[in-house]
C-alpha cells in the first residue's frame, strides 16, 4: 500500500459513497439523527480535494487524511473513522510502502483506538463489531482483492449474527426490543466503504 | 428569542471580534475564521502552555481567562457546540513554548474526543501535552463515579491554579499534578429557575414553569436532580450546600474557597443573599473562607440561576490561588 493506494481508494470513495448517502441518512434517521450519510459523503469530498498534496510517506499521508476527515465532520461515527486512520497512521509513519499483509494488523490498531475514544465494546453492536470481523477475515490475505471480497462477506456476516441482538451503545440503545431486528448503520456504512473498494 | 444579534450565524464571530477590540493586549486571533484566541505573548519559551477549549455561551469561561498567570490559548466553538479537532489542535500549537501543553477543560463526550485527538495530532510534530478534565458538578454523577460528571464553574479556579503553577515555570508533570489536584479539590452544585436560547436553535432549550426552580441543572440545560416549587434564597442555598457537604465533608479548620456564581441573568444584589447565608453556615462550623468570588463567572447565557462552587484548599492550592494573575475578567 503506497499513496497512490490512498489516492485511488480516496476517488473511488467520494465518487461511490454519494450514491450510498441517501440510503444511510435514512437507517440513521430510524435509530439517531440521520446525518450519517451526509457525514461521509462530505468527509470523502474533502479527501478527494486534498488527495493530490498527500506525502508519499503513508503514514503522514494517512495523518492528513484523518484530519482533512475532522475538519469537515464533528459526528462521532466521522471522528471515530478520523481516531482509526490516526491509529495506522503512526504505525506506518516513516514507511513509503506498506505490505498488504499487514492490514489486519493496522486493524486492529484502528480497533482499539476506536474502542478506547469512543468507550464502546466488541458485542456493543456497533461498526467495531464488523471491523473486527474484517480483520480476522483479511489474516493472511496478501492481495488487495481477496482482501476486500473477504471483508464483505465477513460484515454480512456480522450483521446477521446481530440482528436478534440489541443496540448497547449511543442513542439507538434506547429502542430497547424494537432496534432487534435493525442492522446498525455503521456497520452498514462500513459495508458501503468497503465495496467502493473494488 | 428575544436577543440583541445580527445574524444567527455572525453569534460567535463577532462576539470574537469584540472581545478582541475591546482588549487587545489580552487577545488575538488564529487558526480557521480566528476562532483560536491566544494570549499575544504566547508560545512563552520554556513555559508550560495552558489550553482550553469549548462551545461559546459562558463567557466568560472560557475564552475569557486568557492572561498572565492564566491560560494561553482557547479554541472556541459555536453556542454550546464543541470546537473540532483541528482548532484545538491549533490552540495547542499556539501554547507550546517548547515545555509541553497542558489541556485542561469541562468533562464533556464531544469535547474529550476532540481534544484527545488534537493531542495525538499534535504527537506527530513532537509536541507533548497532557490532560486535566475538570468534573466538579455533583448533581451529574454520585462521588464513586466522579469520573462521569460534567465539568461546571470550578474551571476558574482550575484555570487559576495551574495557571499561577505554570508562570513559576514548573514542568509539565508538576503543572499537570496541581491541575489535577485542583480539579479533585472543586465541588460544585446549580439551581436553575429559568431556560435559555442557543441562537441557532432559535427555542428555550427546555421548559420550566414560572415559579418552579431545578436543582443541579447543568449549564447546557442538562436534567438536574430536583424540580420542584421555587423556594426563598435562604432554603436554596441551604438544599446547595448540603449537597456540596454531603460529597465533601469540611471540619473546623479547613480552608476553602467559595464561588457564588451567577448562570447568566440572575443579579448579582441575589448572588450576594446567598453568599451571606453560606459564609454565616461555613463560619458557624468553623471553616475559613479565602478569597471568594462573587460574579458571573461562567453562564449558560441568559439562564437565569446560580451555582455554588467550593474549592478546598492546602497551602499549596492557597498560596497558587492568590497569586497574581491578569485577564479582563479576573485580577489579583
Amino acid at each position: 500500500m503506497t499513496t497512490n493506494s490512498i489516492r485511488w481508494a480516496i476517488s473511488s470513495l467520494k465518487e461511490k459513497m454519494d450514491g450510498a448517502a441517501s440510503e444511510l441518512n435514512k437507517l440513521d434517521g430510524a435509530l439517531g439523527d440521520g446525518d450519517l450519510g451526509v457525514t461521509l459523503s462530505q468527509g470523502f469530498r474533502h479527501l478527494q480535494d486534498d488527495a493530490p498534496n498527500l506525502p508519499d510517506d503513508v503514514g503522514m499521508a494517512l495523518l492528513q487524511c484523518a484530519q482533512a476527515f475532522t475538519r469537515v465532520t464533528a459526528s462521532t461515527y466521522g471522528t471515530l473513522l478520523a481516531t482509526g486512520m490516526m491509529a495506522a497512521a503512526k504505525a506506518t509513519r516513516g514507511q513509503n510502502a506498506v505490505p498488504w499483509t499487514e492490514i489486519p494488523q493496522l486493524l486492529g490498531a484502528a480497533l482499539k483506538s476506536m474502542s478506547d475514544r469512543g468507550k464502546g465494546q466488541l458485542g456493543d453492536k456497533t461498526v467495531l463489531d464488523a471491523l473486527n470481523a474484517v480483520r480476522l477475515a483479511t489474516e493472511g490475505l496478501d492481495e488487495p482483492a481477496a482482501q476486500v471480497k473477504a471483508a464483505i462477506q465477513a460484515v454480512d456476516q456480522t450483521m446477521a449474527d446481530f440482528r436478534g441482538h440489541p443496540f448497547r451503545r449511543g442513542r439507538a440503545r434506547i429502542f430497547g426490543d424494537k432496534g432487534l431486528e435493525l442492522d446498525d448503520p455503521g456497520m452498514v456504512a462500513l459495508k458501503r466503504i468497503i465495496q467502493s473498494l473494488i | 428569542m428575544k436577543k440583541i444579534l445580527n445574524r444567527t450565524e455572525d453569534y460567535v464571530l463577532e462576539m470574537l471580534e469584540g472581545l478582541c477590540s475591546a482588549h487587545p493586549a489580552y487577545f488575538k486571533r488564529r487558526g480557521a475564521e480566528g476562532r483560536v484566541l491566544v494570549r499575544p505573548e504566547a508560545p512563552i519559551a520554556g513555559k508550560v502552555g495552558i489550553v482550553t477549549g469549548g462551545g461559546s455561551g459562558h463567557l466568560p469561561v472560557f475564552t475569557g481567562y486568557l492572561g498572565p498567570g492564566l491560560l494561553d490559548a482557547c479554541a472556541v466553538g459555536e453556542v454550546f457546540a464543541s470546537p473540532g479537532v483541528e482548532l484545538m489542535a491549533e490552540a495547542i500549537r499556539a501554547a507550546n513554548g517548547g515545555a509541553g501543553v497542558l489541556r485542561l477543560y469541562g468533562n464533556y463526550g464531544g469535547d474529550v474526543m476532540n481534544f484527545d485527538m488534537a493531542g495525538e495530532t499534535v504527537e506527530f510534530e513532537d509536541i507533548r501535552t497532557t490532560t486535566v478534565l475538570v468534573a466538579d458538578d455533583v448533581a451529574s454523577a454520585g462521588p464513586a463515579e466522579r469520573e462521569k460528571r460534567r465539568g461546571v464553574a470550578g474551571m476558574v479556579y482550575c484555570f487559576k491554579i495551574a495557571g499561577a503553577k505554570a508562570a513559576t515555570m514548573a514542568s509539565l508533570e508538576d503543572v499537570t499534578a496541581v491541575a489535577q489536584k485542583a480539579a479533585d479539590n472543586c465541588h460544585t452544585v446549580g439551581v436553575a429557575l429559568t431556560p435559555c436560547t442557543v441562537p441557532a436553535a432559535g427555542r428555550p432549550t427546555f421548559t420550566i414553569g414560572e415559579t418552579e426552580m431545578e436543582i443541579g441543572m447543568g449549564i447546557h440545560g442538562e436534567p438536574g436532580v430536583r424540580r420542584g416549587p421555587l423556594r426563598t434564597a435562604d432554603e436554596i442555598t441551604g438544599e446547595m450546600l448540603k449537597m456540596l457537604l454531603a460529597d465533601m465533608p469540611l471540619k473546623s479548620g479547613d480552608r476553602v474557597s467559595v464561588l457564588v456564581n451567577s448562570l447568566g441573568a440572575t443579579p448579582l444584589e441575589e448572588l450576594y443573599i446567598c453568599y451571606r447565608y453560606v459564609a454565616r453556615e461555613l463560619a458557624a462550623k468553623g471553616v475559613d473562607i479565602i478569597a471568594p468570588l462573587i460574579g458571573r463567572y461562567a453562564t449558560s447565557m441568559e439562564m437565569t440561576g446560580m451555582s455554588l462552587t467550593f474549592c478546598k484548599l492546602d497551602t499549596e492550592l492557597e498560596a497558587l490561588l492568590l497569586a497574581p494573575c491578569d485577564c479582563p475578567f479576573l485580577r489579583c
